[in-house]
């Protein structure tokens, strides 16, 4: 890995006040820490912002768009109609507007990129996880265990990425949950290993030897002491694979796998093109939902290199 | 080399096809009329996006490879461009018994292949015959020799074909003639294998206006132009087909002129392209349907039922409120942007004697959706509080909907129809899935509405037949048709107007009866017709011949006269420039790279100069 | 392109963790990771022969009825297609057809083509080496040359210039910029009309060196588009890399023999911060086969990405799933190469 040094350790708690308010405590000043240290990050911040300004549009989309604009029967505008003020970026085949449909489309394109991150996260994590528990803590047995999980996952890793999450949406019956199901399906591997990587450095931490030596079971040291310390990598790790799983997504719609009935910024980049809006000049049609995907990913990239940055020290110089 | 014959050389493989090329046409007759104005080579390019699978004329099954068979092998009969009515073409006449089982052809002298030998009846026997006979050659055309009985060469100029039963495609025997003194050998040779021979020694040998020389796969093919054609030489020297995988970059190669015609482009394309200097668009009345189906219940032809069909569908007044409900006009308006025409019968205007149209008191499924709800509240479908309704029986009615998902057209008018449906209380289900999965669901009848659609032939029996109750699969899985429809008025008109090939009135009169039929059982339901649109060159193709003449279209015509008609444009603007202008800015690709290398080298090597100061 | 994110894949399977411990000759040590390297390798092949039949095999849609759709085929003509194709064998039957056959590197025979798959293999492999060989090298190069600068001084603002314009250009979907590339430069509209052909390898008629020109010029807008969807991955690794390397005593000890800022990076910091790079070349020169689908299908180049679309929708079974064994292969074969070389590059890491 990258190396991707895990924070420092906290410190042995002091005996005077109850543990848990003192764990709390230390949890909420690591948290302003980490807030503080974020907000250094410019770019960081500039991704934050572009997307809570997305998302904010994607959620109270309804509130300012016709729902009825956005059937093909009920299309306001007249097809292919070039910008004006009435259509700020023109029309569609159907006639309905680009920038309602770019809008629109980013409740399905931000739920497809972060639904199939929570599957591909928590696929990786758990396996990683459990391979890094198991193998740094499990006997024979555990080791084996751990030991076939990593082979699976290095299998994994070389199937190539593109042509296995076309195989699984051409498997599975269509829809958007098919797209979900095939982008988390094939982009985990790489979680796994970090999280199994983060996993072994911090069972190596003596408090967690500790809390065996307690008699604490395997759930219990993998659920409380492993994985709120792998949390910060992971977390790191989701927001740049939400950044890949909505260009997988318009890859997806690109080679004919998407549902062309479902309104997100893959599904109208591929309706402009089977449209030939290309080669025809219909750039308001063709252009801004590219543009879309790349802002958006882009943004979650930015975000996700500034958690990086900022849960691990050595790169923070690199703001 | 799967054959010893015709010579084919690997190495320099286009140069030695063209010198053989040369040596056996000179051996014919007087050498070809190579003059050219400037001593060049006039090419054709076609921009195509479909895959070839063979150049086996008895395997190969798409349609792009048909289509460019059609050029090398000659057929029995043509289509006459100005009439639509069959034509000669290596027949020059033929005739009919009065039962109408046995068919006389008579050939024509002039005919040759270009290796230099006599295309005669033994060619034509032999290859129907085979066709007939051997499974592995039967996968093309197996379907136009179904009821042949015999085949015989009478002489050497007269075929003679035995029938079973009266078969209406007679004077559409699309069927490529191939010389026997090659094929048999390469049959013999390949045994088993024959099915994967891919007839790629080139030249080709057939009697066609073009033979085939080369074939880049994936990149392109290459025809020459048979200067000894019996019908005349065609205008071009060469026919070149080029590969485009993208629609949108085979239309900015026509801009740039890289192409002289591109085919299937979008309505957003075709508008785009019509100010655009020396290019003209042609847009044609389509030879296609684009329907849906409504899955009536199948059945086999013994009558057992499967699949999963929903039950209330067998109910044709259901059907026809479905029908009633959808606006075939604005499926042309939202789902090809106008560029279709709303569909009436079964069979395009295009072929006017066959095309029915319901009018007056026959249309009685034109759009209307108070009057479909009406007929749906009266036959007892009741809306449920989500306004979808309950059939009868307590089905609720949330219909299926397959649509195909590589046709824009289908998954528009899908969209549209999902909508329009909703009206009357109807929900769908809509699936825009491959065409595989799609005839999945068809063949398992696991559907309730299904799109369809089919290119038809100037002679409409295929499109018809497969409507026939022996249509209906034989065990479920096996249907011949698209349906499971079945009637039994519709079948006596089909026999009756397949047994009428004399008067041609009469057999339209039946062949609208049977789209009336189609058009009141709502099982088979029509939506548009869909414009042909295609754009070509005109500063590179001056005079190309229409089929049919007048509103025709230029790709996938029945015949081969677009590009055996197509004439060079007298204007050959910057035929030279443009290929410098190509090597310029390779070289200025090269020498970017070089400079990119040379100055990361450079970077190398002043480290290590900076390390010895 | 490919899904690898830019900052999380490193050198992959550091070997020293199953280096036997003491014991035994160097010779011996390295015969036995070389062999446990190769076993690896091969068990990881044959899974993925078998999950690529099984997985291609459930693809829904019947292969012949969808190549005869909409064509006037009799059930005898779609029967003698399918016993061609062997699909009226069993599964089980087929399999071991197919794995027989593989042993003699058949890969089958492809539905649509009517030919063995590995000789349209071969016939692509060339083009799509090339597009896929090129790409990789100026990514490589230019990545790498922007990431040492770039990472010599983090937080400069030629730094933070081109870490934006990277990672920008490799959030955009590949497919879209290939598109509007030839709109604005191969169309006979854009900013320079005609200036690049818009699809295809080389010339239909040039020989010789005009062939070889016409070809590059052919590749300039494939390769553009690739380049700046992957150069980033370079970019930022040599970035880290060399941030990683700054902190060293011995870069501490050549500034303070007073050597030149400059001279530091090229001669001591660059060369060290190069070696993690090396693995991600070989790793990405796997995936990068795979990961030309996208850029030959948007500009019509004859390769295997290519013949992988033209396969996708039939479905070619035959086809698509011997592409996927080569795909998968090409990625096992490179990081076998990257565990055999990354050793002998970095001496720290050899067993």
């Amino acid at each position: 890995m990258t190396g991707l040094d895990p924070r420092p350790a906290p410190r042995a708690p002091a005996p005077v006040p109850s543990p848990r308010v003192l764990a709390r405590r230390r949890r909420r000043r690591a948290l302003g820490r980490f807030a503080r240290s974020y907000a250094h990050n410019r770019a960081g911040m500039a991704g934050l912002v572009s997307l809570l300004l997305i998302a904010t549009a994607a959620l109270t989309a309804p509130l300012f768009i016709d729902q009825a604009h956005l059937t093909v029967t009920g299309a306001p505008g007249q097809a292919y109609e070039p910008p004006s003020p009435e259509y700020p970026l023109g029309t569609d085949n159907f006639g309905r507007s680009v920038l309602d449909l770019i809008i629109w489309g980013a409740r399905v394109s931000l739920a497809v990129g972060l639904l199939a991150t929570v599957v591909s996260v928590s696929l990786g994590t758990l396996i990683g996880v459990t391979a890094g528990h198991f193998g740094s803590s499990g006997g024979t047995g555990g080791r084996i265990t751990s030991t076939v999980l990593m082979r699976i996952t290095d299998w994994f890793l070389v199937l190539p990425t593109l042509v296995l999450a076309v195989a699984l949406a051409a498997v599975l019956p269509g829809g958007t949950g098919t797209i979900i199901a095939a982008i988390g399906l094939t982009v985990w591997p790489p979680t796994a290993r970090l999280v199994r990587a983060q996993t072994l450095a911090v069972e190596a931490r003596p408090y967690v030897e500790r809390a065996r030596a307690l008699g604490g079971g395997h759930t219990h040291v993998m659920l409380w002491h492993v994985l709120p310390n792998v949390m910060p990598v992971v977390l790191a790790q989701t927001t740049l694979l939400v950044a890949t799983s909505i260009i997988a997504e318009s890859t997806l719609a690109f080679l004919g796998m998407g549902d062309p009935t479902t309104i997100s910024w893959g599904g109208i980049l591929e309706a402009a093109r089977t449209a030939g809006a290309v080669s025809a000049g219909i750039w308001w049609y063709m252009v801004p939902p590219g543009l879309a995907i790349a802002v958006v990913a882009l943004s979650f990239t930015l975000c996700g290199r500034a958690l990086e940055s900022v849960i691990n020290p050595r790169l923070r110089e690199n703001s | 080399m799967k054959s010893q014959y015709p010579p084919a050389g690997t190495l320099p493989r286009r140069a030695a096809a063209a010198g053989a090329a040369l040596l056996l046409v000179g051996s014919t007759t007087a050498a070809p009329a190579a003059a050219d104005d400037d001593g060049g080579t006039d090419t054709l390019t076609v921009a195509m996006a479909q895959q070839v699978d063979s150049f086996n004329p008895f395997t190969a099954q798409l349609a792009v490879t048909t289509n460019i068979l059609r050029h090398v092998y000659d057929s029995l009969v043509t289509v006459d461009p100005e009439t639509n009515e069959p034509a000669p073409s290596l027949a020059e006449d033929w005739q009919a018994s009065d039962d109408g089982l046995t068919w006389t052809f008579n050939l024509r002298e002039d005919a040759y292949f270009n290796d230099g030998e006599q295309l005669t009846a033994d060619d034509v026997a032999w290859t129907l015959t085979t066709i007939m006979e051997n499974e592995d050659a039967a996968i093309a055309s197996g379907n136009y020799v179904a009821g042949f009985e015999e085949v015989t060469a009478e002489d050497d100029r007269t075929v003679v074909i035995d029938l079973e039963e009266p078969q209406a495609t007679m004077t559409a025997l699309n069927v490529p003639i191939v010389p026997q003194h090659v094929w048999e050998p390469i049959m013999e040779e390949e045994g088993e294998a024959f099915s994967d021979y891919a007839n790629e020694d080139f030249p080709t040998v057939g009697s066609g206006p073009f033979m085939l020389t080369e074939h880049e796969r994936g990149q392109q093919i290459r025809l020459e132009a048979n200067p000894d054609h019996w019908r005349g030489s065609p205008g071009f020297d060469e026919l070149v087909f080029r590969y485009y995988t993208e629609k949108d970059a085979a239309v900015e190669a026509l801009r740039s002129g890289e192409v002289s015609f591109v085919y299937e482009l979008t309505d957003a394309q075709a508008t785009s392209l019509e100010g655009v200097e020396d290019v003209a668009v042609n847009i044609s009345d389509g030879k296609r349907f684009q329907a849906f189906t409504i899955n009536p219940g199948a059945e086999t032809q013994d009558g057992e039922e499967f699949g999963d069909g929903h039950p209330a569908l067998s109910d044709r007044t259901l059907r026809q409120a479905i029908v009633k409900a959808i606006d075939n006009d604005e499926i042309v308006e939202q789902g090809a942007n106008g560029q279709a025409v709303a569909a009436g019968g079964y069979i395009p205007p295009r072929y006017e004697d066959f095309h029915w149209e319901p009018e007056g008191e026959e249309a009685v499924l034109g759009f209307d959706p108070d009057s479909a709800n009406e007929m749906l509240d009266d036959a007892g479908y009741e809306r449920g509080e989500d306004g979808v309704r309950t059939s009868p029986d307590g089905d609720r009615l949330e219909l299926r909907m397959h649509v195909h998902s590589d046709r824009p057209d289908n998954v528009q008018a899908g969209q549209v129809m999902e909508e329009r449906l909703a009206d009357i209380g109807i929900e769908i289900d809509n699936r825009t899935v491959d065409p595989g999965i799609l005839s999945d669901a068809l063949y398992d009848a696991e559907y309730d509405l299904i799109f369809t659609g089919w290119t038809v032939n100037p002679d409409p029996d295929y499109v018809l037949s497969i409507h026939t109750c022996d249509g209906l699969p034989t065990e479920p899985g096996t249907m011949q048709g698209d349906a499971y429809f079945c009637n039994e008025e519709y079948d006596e008109l089909y026999e009756a107007q397949l047994a009428e090939h004399e008067d041609k009135d009469q057999r339209a009169e039946y062949i609208h009866r049977m789209q009336q039929i189609l058009y009141e059982e709502a099982v088979v339901n029509v939506l548009t017709y869909p414009n042909i649109m295609e754009a070509y060159r005109t500063d590179q193709i001056g005079d190309i011949q229409f089929e049919p003449a007048e509103g025709g279209n230029i790709w996938g015509q029945d015949g081969y006269w677009a590009w055996w008609s197509a004439e060079p444009a007298d204007v050959r603007a910057g035929a030279g420039g443009g290929l410098s202008t190509g090597v310029l800015i390779g070289a200025g690709a090269v020498l970017l790279l070089l400079v990119a290398g040379g100055a990361y080298a450079l970077i190398r090597r002043r480290a290590t100069a900076e390390d010895r100061e | 392109m490919t899904s690898t994110s830019t900052a999380t894949d490193g050198p992959a399977g550091a070997p020293t963790e199953d280096a036997p411990a003491g014991g035994g000759g160097r010779a011996r040590r390295v015969a036995l990771y070389v062999l446990g390297r190769l076993t690896t390798a091969v068990v990881s092949l044959g899974a993925v022969i078998v999950a690529g039949f099984f997985l291609f095999r459930i693809l829904p849609g019947d292969p012949v009825r969808a190549m005869t759709e909409g064509r006037e085929v009799s059930l005898e003509q779609e029967a003698e297609l399918r016993r061609q194709f062997g699909l009226d064998q069993p599964l089980w039957s087929q399999f071991f057809d197919y794995a027989g056959g593989l042993l003699r590197l058949d890969l089958g025979v492809s539905f649509q083509y009517r030919e063995p798959v590995t000789e349209l293999i071969l016939e692509r492999l060339g083009p799509t080496l090339l597009l896929a060989g090129t790409g990789t090298i100026v990514a490589a190069l230019l990545g790498l040359f922007l990431g040492a600068r770039a990472g010599w001084r983090p937080g400069g603002r030629g730094d933070r210039v081109n870490t934006a314009v990277a990672l920008f250009f490799w959030s955009v979907p590949t497919f879209w910029l290939g598109l509007l590339l030839i709109v604005l430069l191969a169309s006979g509209r854009g900013f320079f009309p005609g200036l690049f052909p818009t699809s295809g390898m080389v010339a239909p008629d040039a020989t010789g060196i005009e062939a070889v020109l016409s070809t590059a010029r052919h590749m300039v807008l494939p390769v553009v588009t690739m380049v700046a969807v992957i150069y980033a991955q370079y970019l930022m690794i040599m970035r880290s890399s060399l941030i990683d390397e700054k902190g060293a005593d011995y870069l501490t000890t050549a500034r303070a023999k007073g050597l030149r800022d400059g001279l530091v990076r090229r001669r001591h910091a660059v060369p060290n911060a190069l070696l993690p790079t090396v693995t991600l070349i070989f790793l990405n020169l796997g995936q990068v086969v795979s990961g030309v689908i996208l850029v030959e299908t948007v500009f019509s180049w004859p390769g295997l990405g290519h013949l992988f679309y033209s396969g996708l929708h039939v479905p070619d079974l035959g086809l698509v799933q011997g592409l996927f064994v080569l795909f998968a292969a090409s990625v096992i074969l490179m990081n076998l190469l990257a565990d055999l070389v990354y050793p002998l590059l970095d001496p720290r890491v050899r067993p």
